[in-house]
């Protein structure tokens, strides 16, 4: 029940010194608390591109192991066409020189060019100069020649010389 | 919330101040979670915020934060009226202060008597104004609430009049005790001063109300000029023998007025009384008792002349205006 004309005067316990002190201080610690959540903010902030980059790295990282691999594989398929031109020029060599090998009076019907070994298939005229002008030569070549003959009609022969050259002989190379 | 809390852990004081016509009395009570752990008085013989007084004041506010100020209003414009709705019909409300209490009468005030007091106490800061007629209308409750009954309160040189029936206010009126006549002084001190100064002296305390007329309409010190008539040489030397009372010219002075006194108050009372019966405004009834709130020590002439003249049952019950002062704050704030 109001009885009173007037209201009474708000009270407080702080006077005006301590209120601005307190205003101070608190003014103080909430722009030390702002200070401290920014720099937490920051923190996280921080924390968080580290773990992207952390992460970026690990995935260059991963990505340099692919590309490494990818490297290695293409220098290999390299050393291998590079390998593989070698011994097709050397092929290509073997079969000029097998060509040129071969006299004008025996003529080739088939050659197979093995790993380690030739076939050779074709006509001559008679033993001897298949031996003298053929096989000769082959046997410098081959370690190995055996040659086979089948008379023909015309006196001619045919024949087949196959050689082969060792593995141990061949690794020699 | 803070605030609060701090509110808890501090005592609060509480001021009060009542200005009477030739002192004030300053009251303190220290309460603390409810329960007053001290209290002091300290009374000042100045009507208005001397510099002792002011230092006492400012003392008492030093103890606590939460203090809280409280002064009796002694504004002369103040009264009370028996509604809180038809205000109009009663007091012209322009220019007051009204409370309503329990939605059956209101008390008002001046608002420009609120102002000055508020600026006469500026440095200290009153916080609690409050009427008479609240003070009388808490004091009387228990007997507010039953029958039909005039209350007074009476100040120094106030009277809170009030009449109420089952606790509906009917009338309320604020009388100013008027301040005897300089001239009238002036006559009763050459009188003192006459070589018959006994004959005065015992004319003054041989009144006998007993002989006087209670039918007679007394309006006036017409009136008290009837009682002084009343007395008789022969009862003056007889009631000299039997008291044997020496005097002094102060005892006698002081008699003349306590006399004065409370013939004044019992006639301003009973014209107000007469102003409740006649003013159509009020519901008048008619009055058998009167309580009366005594802040001031009457003497028993006040209560003999209502009796004897009015016919009312007089009870008197003494009242420590600023301990009620004090009761009344503590209930608006805690």
């Amino acid at each position: 029940m109001r009885y009173s004309y007037i209201k009474p005067a708000p009270k407080t316990a702080l006077s005006k010194d301590m209120q601005l002190l307190f205003t101070f201080f608190s003014v103080t610690l909430f722009m030390l608390f702002l200070t401290y959540g920014f720099l937490l903010f920051r923190d996280y902030r921080f924390e968080q591109n580290r773990a992207e980059l952390i992460q970026e790295e690990q995935d260059f990282r991963v990505s340099i192991e692919e590309m490494k691999s990818k490297i290695a594989k293409i220098e290999e398929q390299n050393i291998l066409s590079e390998r593989v031109f070698t011994k097709n020029i050397v092929l290509k060599d073997s079969i000029h020189n097998l060509f040129d090998l071969v006299p004008a009076r025996i003529t080739l019907s088939k050659a197979e060019i093995m790993q380690n070994g030739l076939v050779l298939y074709g006509i001559t005229p008679n033993k001897d100069i298949y031996n003298f002008m053929l096989q000769a030569p082959l046997r410098s070549i081959f370690h190995r020649t055996y040659s086979s003959f089948y008379p023909l009609k015309n006196g001619w022969f045919s024949f087949v010389s196959t050689n082969y050259i060792d593995e141990e002989s061949n690794d020699e190379y | 919330m803070i605030g609060k809390i701090l509110e808890t852990l501090y005592t609060k004081v509480f001021i009060n101040i009542i200005v009477g016509e030739s002192k004030s009395i300053v009251f303190v009570e220290v309460v603390s979670k409810g329960e007053v752990i001290k209290s002091e008085s300290e009374s000042f013989k100045t009507n208005t915020l001397s510099s002792q007084m002011y230092s006492y004041l400012k003392t008492a506010i030093a103890k606590s934060p939460y203090h809280y100020v409280s002064i009796l209003d002694n504004s002369t414009k103040q009264g009370a009226i028996p509604t809180c709705r038809d205000i109009k019909s009663y007091i012209d409300a322009k220019g007051l202060n009204t409370i309503c209490v329990d939605k059956n009468w209101t008390f008002y005030t001046s608002q420009e008597d609120i102002k000055d007091l508020k600026y006469e106490y500026q440095n200290i800061g009153l916080d609690l104004i409050f009427s008479p007629f609240s003070i009388l209308a808490r004091f009387f409750k228990d007997k507010i609430e039953l029958n039909l009954s005039i209350f007074a309160l009476i100040e120094e040189k106030n009277i809170s009049l009030s009449v109420f029936n089952q606790g509906k206010l009917l009338y309320a009126e604020y009388l100013h005790i008027k301040t005897q006549n300089q001239d009238e002084i002036l006559m009763m001190d050459s009188i003192l001063d006459d070589d018959d100064e006994d004959d005065m002296e015992l004319d003054l305390d041989d009144i006998d109300l007993d002989d006087m007329d209670a039918d007679d309409d007394i309006t006036s010190l017409d009136d008290f000029a009837d009682i002084e008539d009343l007395s008789s040489d022969i009862d003056i030397e007889e009631f000299s023998e039997a008291q044997d009372i020496v005097r002094t010219k102060e005892e006698k002075e002081v008699d003349i007025e306590d006399i004065n006194d409370d013939y004044n108050k019992f006639i301003m009372i009973q014209d107000s009384i007469n102003r409740f019966y006649h003013d159509e405004k009020y519901n008048s009834e008619f009055l058998e008792s009167i309580y009366i709130a005594d802040s001031i020590g009457l003497s028993t002439d006040l209560k003999k002349y209502l009796e004897e003249e009015m016919f009312l049952n007089v009870v008197v019950r003494k009242i420590a205006l600023e301990e009620e002062l004090s009761s009344i704050a503590k209930a608006e704030i805690l």
